[in-house]
């Protein structure tokens, strides 16, 4: 076994207070990714849009 | 007045008839027909499959739900396609065969002004051999029941470690072009973390086998992502996680046969090989129906229909892998021979892999089939539902929504421990999905930003709030069509 996640590191992937925040950040950059529009690719000026 | 029949109440089939009953007025109809009883939050399956959920939480039956919501309901399973009609029928229909009850194996025509083939995928077990879920030790995760009887393997194993046994777990993909590594990737880290917890690390090898040239291919080719302050590719993230959790692999893995216990395998240097074990899940390939498809004389045109899955507005001329294009992956879903058919989700047939193809040195072809997860078959299905709605709105053909696999993100938050202060998840989003080398050349097709990894707690959390939206949404309950896609 390799150690390649530090313990402090690790000390702040699972501290809840900390994770709190990250999980708020993570929502709402997923939901930019995910929910920011999708479109088509072949003639990108005219399809781009979100159904 | 229209009638729109929805083929599968998965999660691409299910989402298309929300969206439809709830676009458009009554007098039009909206039916779906599924040989399955009850809706599943797929994704959710994976804890099934450590005992950490019960299957009675991820599903709930569809019947009661559509027939509150005016949603026909056939409990069957397609059979042939007949997008002409025949000799005594004008209507174009499907021919379906009853499942359940006094209807079983009884066929019926049904007719449709539209169609969405949301049919999923074939979990083709049959093409490996001996993988047979809950027989020679192997399981899979892929539907709820199989999640179940994963874990009562996984759980008596568990107990015999704890009476001193020493054992080896292989968890991956069963096929040289299977796809969904991400579902086995969640599956054996929660396996890995439910060992510690049951204090029997000590006591397993936990071994991942995988068909990806590397490991982070996820069927997608890899991908270059912004991890905290660092650019990282997603081979070294998955790395450094199995290394970490002290995770052995075997890659560039096609399984070609399954005896009790025992895994056998090509590898790209043309070695055959294999693996002990005393507990697997293998991902089977993925492959269409088989289905068939008559025009009005009855003469088979299955070929302007199907290529395994469905044939849409992709471009399928066969070309090099150099000559690849984002610009050939479907954006309407349409099918270009009969334009009120449709094929969201993992129902239509894709252009090519997205994985770059690679050939053992004796010709087997073992790479990753294209992903197609949860989230892109919500949004093709939805994109489908409202050209439909439009076009009958309208009175005349509407395509203006569209959505490529290559002008589309993704999330995969992908479960790596259940506890709600000692879970962990390893969040992971791609955008675009398919790569777009012409727009984002110097970072592997994808825009950095938009696609980052995470580790940590919060990424538990974040799974578990989605299985519960999600289950919300396909409830129908008030409110669920804010919650995207």
């Amino acid at each position: 076994m390799t150690q390649r996640i530090s313990k402090y590191q690790r000390l702040k992937m699972m501290n809840p207070i900390l994770q709190f925040f990250r999980f708020i950040y993570l929502s709402i950059k997923i939901l930019i990714v995910v929910a920011g529009g999708h479109g088509g690719t072949r003639n990108i000026k005219s399809s781009t849009s979100s159904s | 007045m229209a009638k729109i029949v929805v083929l599968g109440a998965g999660i691409s089939g299910h989402v298309a008839a929300s969206h439809l009953r709830r676009k458009l007025p009554k007098e039009h109809q909206v039916m779906v027909v599924s040989p399955n009883s009850n809706y599943q939050w797929i994704p959710s399956n994976i804890w099934v499959g450590i005992g950490r959920m019960k299957s009675k939480q991820i599903l709930f039956p569809l019947a009661p739900l559509y027939k509150k919501k005016h949603i026909g309901f056939k409990q069957a399973k397609a059979v042939t396609f007949h997008p002409e009609g025949d000799v005594t029928e004008n209507k174009p229909y499907v021919l379906v065969e009853g499942v359940v009850g006094d209807s079983k194996g009884k066929q019926e025509k049904v007719t449709y002004d539209y169609l969405i083939n949301a049919t999923g995928p074939k979990l083709n077990f049959e093409a490996t051999e001996g993988l047979i879920p809950g027989t020679n030790s192997t399981y899979s995760v892929c539907t709820y029941t199989h999640a179940d009887h994963a874990w009562e393997g996984l759980s008596a194993l568990i107990a015999d470690m704890k009476k001193g046994k020493k054992a080896k777990i292989l968890i991956g993909t069963g096929h040289a072009k299977a796809t969904c590594q991400g579902a086995a990737f969640e599956y054996i880290l929660n396996v890995e973390q439910e060992l510690r917890r049951h204090k029997v690390r000590d006591m397993a090898e936990v071994t991942w086998i995988s068909n990806e040239y590397q490991l982070g291919d996820f069927g997608m080719d890899g991908m270059l992502l912004s991890y905290g302050d660092m650019t990282m590719k997603s081979h070294e993230m998955v790395e450094m996680i199995f290394e970490d959790r002290d995770i052995k692999w075997i890659l560039g893995a096609g399984v070609q046969k399954i005896e009790n216990g025992i895994a056998h395998y090509e590898n790209l240097d043309g070695e055959k090989k294999s693996e002990t074990y005393d507990f697997a899940m293998l991902i089977p390939s993925f492959s269409g129906h088989g289905f068939k498809a008559f025009d009005k004389n009855n003469k088979d045109i299955t070929d302007k229909l199907f290529k395994g899955f469905m044939i849409v507005d992709a471009n399928y001329s066969p070309k090099p892998y150099e000559e690849w294009s984002v610009q050939d992956w479907p954006e309407t879903y349409q099918n270009p021979s009969y334009k009120n058919i449709f094929a969201p989700g993992i129902a239509f047939a894709p252009p090519h892999s997205i994985s770059k193809p690679r050939k053992s040195k004796n010709g087997t072809e073992i790479f990753p089939a294209p992903p197609r997860t949860g989230m892109p078959s919500g949004i093709t299905a939805k994109l489908v539902a409202d050209n439909i709605i439009d076009t009958i709105k309208s009175g005349k053909e509407q395509l203006h929504h569209k959505g490529s696999m290559g002008n589309m993100g993704a999330a995969c938050i992908a479960s790596a421990g259940f506890g709600m202060t000692s879970g962990s998840g390893v969040s992971i989003t791609t955008y675009p999905i398919v790569p777009d080398y012409e727009k984002y050349p110097k970072t592997q097709g994808r825009q950095l930003g938009k696609t980052f990894g995470e580790i940590g707690l919060a990424g538990h959390w974040l799974k578990l709030a989605l299985h519960y939206a999600f289950i919300y949404k396909a409830k129908m309950k008030p409110f669920w069509w804010l919650i995207p896609e």
